[in-house]
């Protein structure tokens, strides 16, 4: 049986790691940090699955971005998507091409569904992932493009039956409401999936702690949880909260992270010490 | 012990950053090799791939890999790991795409899931699943009953007529997930995403 999953999403900026809330942006380190300081690399093993968003609003350097893809794929051992300003098949394959396994899409759709074939056609569907980013509109849940500046005319409810018939992969249904508060995930996203509903949901915006995740899971619509937010899964947070989901019979996969140590470089020091 | 020299054969088909971050991860050295001559002298392959086994066997061929290949396992024993379409490969037949003739290091054919036997489940089979051992040795070695790895693919080998350890996975139906015959390795899933449970396999196989 497949196994839900956590996933860690990275807000990328111009050669900056950044803390988003409701969308409001805010630097916090560059790769370097990353690697470094917050030990991303160690981090990595307690998720599933990474996400890679450049969300530059202007001037988006894409050769700058890919290296970044390239470098985060060199340290961590799991599936990456990574999107953010695709609009053709060749950034797509650039991406491919530097690490990533998936595509994120997310002003695409509605805009140009022939790309998106293009793109399914050449990667297979299993290989894109829309993101969904929603917000509430006086009393409707609306859908918003282009890093949420532009409204669209369809509620969540309408983009996803819309996306039934899109040839992608899984939705990433994103609150930009919650998005940064730490407040928990807003769960009324998840009813407005029909039920007969066949893509994979995961579900962001708004994970503060494992009881979040938790909430989010034990929802039968909700196949992973992400988080972007850099502060509040720091130190062994993540690792516990990943051990806590286990513990309360979360289906997740199961790997030692512990070994992640005594495996490493287990060749280059076997020159050394003559021994295994 | 020596440090392992990894060949990993580049035939021009997508993604082989991870693969080569996880050797180096484990301490190892790899080269992308693309010379046929390189890989028939070569101790120890690794075959990736992703993509269609009709596109990727005519590659193979086109380059003139597949015989290096089979030279450097058949005759000079080299120990060769494939990985997804890689596994793929080495089957008999595949039948994607308008089917082609494989390697034939293994007798078995690649057929794609039927979806009458898969229980509701959808193609493509995408993400961890649970992985289960005949036995706990070589390419297995100080893996726990179960264990998970990260699969993705439309396509699969059943068990039947694999003559070494192998692993299997369920789906619907069980397929065979990983095996070892020999000199002959190959995942169908990826331990190059598939944490430190792939890292493990991996170090198996340069120990083995």
């Amino acid at each position: 049986m497949l196994k839900k999953r956590v996933i860690f999403t990275l807000l990328y900026d111009n050669g900056s790691f950044m803390l988003s809330r409701n969308f409001r942006l805010q630097k916090v380190g560059n790769l370097e940090w990353l690697k470094k300081n917050y030990n991303f690399s160690k981090l990595s093993f307690s998720i599933d699955e990474l996400v890679l968003l450049d969300v530059t609003r202007t001037n988006k350097d894409h050769q700058k971005f890919l290296s970044h893809v390239r470098a985060l794929s060199e340290v961590c051992f799991i599936p990456i998507a990574a999107g953010g300003g695709v609009r053709d098949i060749e950034l797509a394959h650039r991406l491919i091409n530097n690490g990533a396994d998936k595509i994120v899409i997310n002003s695409l759709v509605g805009k140009n569904m022939g790309t998106i074939d293009n793109i399914v056609a050449e990667l297979g569907s299993q290989c894109v992932l829309a993101s969904v980013d929603v917000k509430k509109v006086k009393n409707d849940y609306k859908v918003f493009t282009e890093n949420g500046t532009v409204e669209q005319s369809y509620t969540v409810q309408e983009w996803l039956q819309k996306l039934a018939e899109v040839p992608v992969g899984e939705v990433y249904l994103n609150s930009i409401d919650r998005d940064g508060t730490g407040q928990g995930y807003q769960k009324e996203l998840v009813e407005f999936i029909p039920d007969d509903f066949q893509l994979p949901i995961i579900l962001s915006g708004g994970a503060g702690k494992y009881q979040h995740f938790i909430n989010g899971l034990e929802d039968k619509k909700v196949d992973a949880v992400a988080t972007a937010h850099l502060f509040n899964f720091i130190g062994n947070s993540l690792e516990d909260s990943r051990t806590a989901l286990l513990n309360n019979g979360f289906n997740l996969a199961k790997w030692d992270v512990d070994i992640c140590e005594s495996i490493k470089d287990c060749f280059s020091v076997s020159e050394n010490n003559q021994n295994e | 012990m020596k440090v392992p020299q990894v060949s990993l054969i580049d035939y021009g088909v997508g993604n082989l950053w991870s693969v080569v971050s996880a050797i180096k991860y484990l301490g190892a050295k790899v080269d992308l090799v693309s010379d046929p001559n390189k890989i028939a002298s070569s101790s120890v392959l690794l075959l990736p791939g992703i993509g269609s086994f009709r596109k990727g066997m005519e590659d193979l061929k086109n380059t003139g890999i597949d015989k290096a290949i089979i030279h450097a396992v058949k005759d000079n024993n080299a120990k060769i790991l494939g990985i997804c379409l890689g596994m793929q490969l080495m089957g008999s037949y595949g039948t994607e795409d308008g089917g082609a003739e494989g390697l034939g290091l293994v007798p078995n054919k690649v057929e794609r899931f039927d979806i009458s036997e898969i229980d509701g489940n959808k193609i493509p089979h995408v993400g961890f699943n649970v992985v289960d051992f005949s036995e706990r040795q070589g390419l297995f070695k100080d893996f726990t009953d179960s264990s998970d790895f990260y699969f993705t693919h439309s396509y699969r080998m059943l068990v039947e007529g694999i003559s070494g350890r192998y692993a299997t996975c369920i789906y619907g139906k069980e397929f065979l997930a990983a095996f070892q015959i020999n000199n002959i390795y190959g995942t169908l899933f990826h331990p190059e995403k598939s944490q430190t449970n792939g890292l493990l396999l991996l170090r198996n196989f340069l120990q083995d």
